[in-house]
């Protein structure tokens, strides 16, 4: 055992009787809330899904019935679709343009570095601002960017309202407004390589290629696979943006899970099915949630 | 990777303003509208710059009879889940760090658990179960679920800084007779001020920024925030004016982006905290 382990010890022992009992009475407010706000709700939730109901009045047991109708509907699995084409979509483009950014403005020094925290402010910005500023932006009546494509010759059409590009718009807003995380996250990252590494490279004749493909891109790829999985999280379950910008529609093009949760909770006749599809949202998240736990080694002793 | 020829160098400089422009082009042309006119916002060709500047849209939002009811329920529902956040997560954090007794480990997987639970797959039983006793558009019901959602990472982290002070600053202390209290309120707490600073920072911004909980479990006027009221307005879309909107959306932002420009530091710390290995 080593000192400073003795002395925790010791410091143990001599604050007596009261650390028998004590420590789980630390932690009793705290899991108290848990308990009634994210716990419950979740037992809740997976009982619910066996039940009809009726404007939130309970009908009866169902047993499976809310799942048969759920996962036997074509509704659901389009709208599981579109919640992966919008997860994997913006990933990629936050993944993209997040790296970019933080190679070209480690690059840059002092204005990199000043920059970053201009960079960096979207992320500080509400769904429902960033969704507010972007319908603006967008609108095909007033907005400057319909405009500006009427001047470059291009037809901007509906924008949110055509059914083909309303997904894709609001893919592209939300990679605009996340990238900033990942370039925060590579650059802590890419500041924490030893410069032993690229020094050795040099020695080694190796080039900028070679510099990133197997220093900077080796050494952050635990970081930069968190923080995709993170943002999956954040994605699979952000519907405020689509609430704001399209309502789901044109013709359900942008109803993802969480959105259909979301409606089911406030406007649904039967809330079983809505329980059903919060459940599947629920055990995707926690499976990605276990995932990130695991490699991010967070869990110890 | 930093590139030392001036040349490299001016690229990497040009490329960097081009992604500033990216990112702070839209808001600037957000801020742009909030000082023009009605009639100049929605005019064609758009004007880059108001040509005939004006705060109209400032006061009409200040004047706007339920503003400073919607200013105040924001500020109470984030001071207040961050402060119950704290208040429940710094002794929940510290007794993780400092004592070792059985079930620990499951106490603080199950808190990790909870961290993994989305809010949206909750909306309908919270609905339900806040529906069935009477206490839907209840502020404090409000503030404890916005509370709920920052309490995990508040423990785990709180739990981080304590670890990371020595033992033995709290062993002398003890010889001298302080009690434990005493010896987290002005030893303990002091010594992690800036990792506090950090979880109450993104704390204040997450819960500032919801829509949902409000949205669903407070929709009354009188218990609205700012966030709620942007987008019943978005939903109004036949009376909207994008001008008065965007005055809107920036007096909505307005405490967040003061916050963030002062405390940015705190505020990156806390984001990459426990995410990057040293």
């Amino acid at each position: 055992m080593s000192e400073t382990a003795i002395q925790a010890e010791t410091l143990k022992a001599r604050s007596g009787p009261r650390l028998t009992v004590a420590p789980y009475v630390w932690f009793g407010p705290a899991i108290l809330i848990l308990f009634l706000v994210t716990l419950y709700p979740s037992i809740f939730v997976t009982w619910l899904s066996f039940q009809k109901t009726r404007y939130y009045e309970l009908v009866g047991f169902v047993g499976l019935a809310n799942y048969a109708e759920v996962l036997g509907s074509s509704a659901f699995w389009d709208t599981t679709f579109v919640s992966m084409t919008y997860v994997v979509g913006s990933l990629a483009g936050a993944l993209i343009l997040g790296m970019a950014a933080a190679l070209v403005l480690n690059d840059a020094g002092r204005t990199g570095s000043v920059l970053r925290v201009f960079i960096l402010f979207p992320w500080t910005l509400s769904m429902s601002v960033v969704g507010s500023i972007w319908l603006w932006l967008l609108n095909p009546s007033f907005g400057p960017i319909p405009y500006l494509m009427q001047t470059l010759g291009l037809d901007p059409g509906l924008m949110l309202g055509d059914p083909g590009l309303a997904l894709p718009l609001i893919i592209f807003v939300t990679a605009w407004w996340s990238f900033p995380y990942v370039m925060v996250m590579a650059t802590a990252a890419m500041q924490s390589i030893p410069k032993e590494l690229y020094e050795a490279v040099e020695i080694d004749g190796g080039g900028p290629w070679i510099k990133f493909r197997y220093v900077t891109l080796t050494q952050i790829l635990p970081t930069l696979g968190s923080t995709a999985l993170t943002l999956s999280i954040m994605y699979l379950t952000l519907m405020t943006l689509i609430i704001v910008m399209t309502g789901g529609g044109p013709l359900g093009s942008t109803t993802t899970l969480s959105f259909e949760a979301f409606r089911g909770t406030i406007q649904a006749v039967n809330i079983g099915p809505t329980a059903v599809v919060s459940i599947v949202v629920l055990l995707i998240n926690v499976a990605l949630g276990a995932l990130y736990t695991r490699l991010s080694g967070r869990v110890t002793g | 990777m930093s590139d030392d020829r001036p040349s490299g160098r001016l690229f990497g400089i040009l490329a960097s303003l081009l992604f500033a422009v990216i990112v702070l082009g839209p808001v600037a042309w957000a801020l742009a509208t909030s000082f023009k006119t009605e009639v100049e916002a929605v005019a064609v060709p758009p004007t880059l710059w108001p040509r005939m500047a004006t705060l109209e849209n400032y006061i009409k939002v200040f004047r706007d009879q339920s503003f400073f009811q919607d200013f105040w329920n924001s500020v109470a529902y984030a001071v207040g889940a961050v402060a119950l956040a704290l208040l429940v997560g710094i002794p929940a954090g510290y007794a993780a760090a400092r004592f070792t007794f059985p079930g620990k480990k499951l106490l603080m997987l199950v808190i990790l658990a909870t961290s993994m639970v989305p809010g949206v797959a909750l909306l309908v039983p919270t609905y339900y179960l806040l529906d069935s006793v009477g206490l839907l558009n209840s502020g404090i019901v409000v503030t404890i679920i916005l509370s709920a959602r920052i309490i995990p990472q508040t423990v785990w982290f709180i739990a981080n800084f304590v670890e990371a002070v020595p033992v033995e600053i709290e062993e002398s202390a003890f010889m001298d007779g302080a009690t434990r209290f005493q010896i987290i309120w002005s030893l303990i707490l002091p010594l992690i001020r800036p990792g506090i600073a950090a979880v109450a920072t993104i704390g204040i911004v997450t819960t500032w920024n919801d829509y949902i909980t409000v949205a669903v479990f407070a929709p009354e006027v009188a218990k609205r925030t700012l966030q709620v009221a942007l987008v019943n307005q978005v939903f109004d879309a036949i009376g909207i004016s994008w001008s008065y909107m965007m005055a809107f959306v920036m007096i909505a932002s307005m405490p967040v982006i003061l916050m963030f420009g002062f405390v940015q530091k705190w505020f990156i710390s806390g984001l990459t905290a426990g995410a990057v290995k040293g």
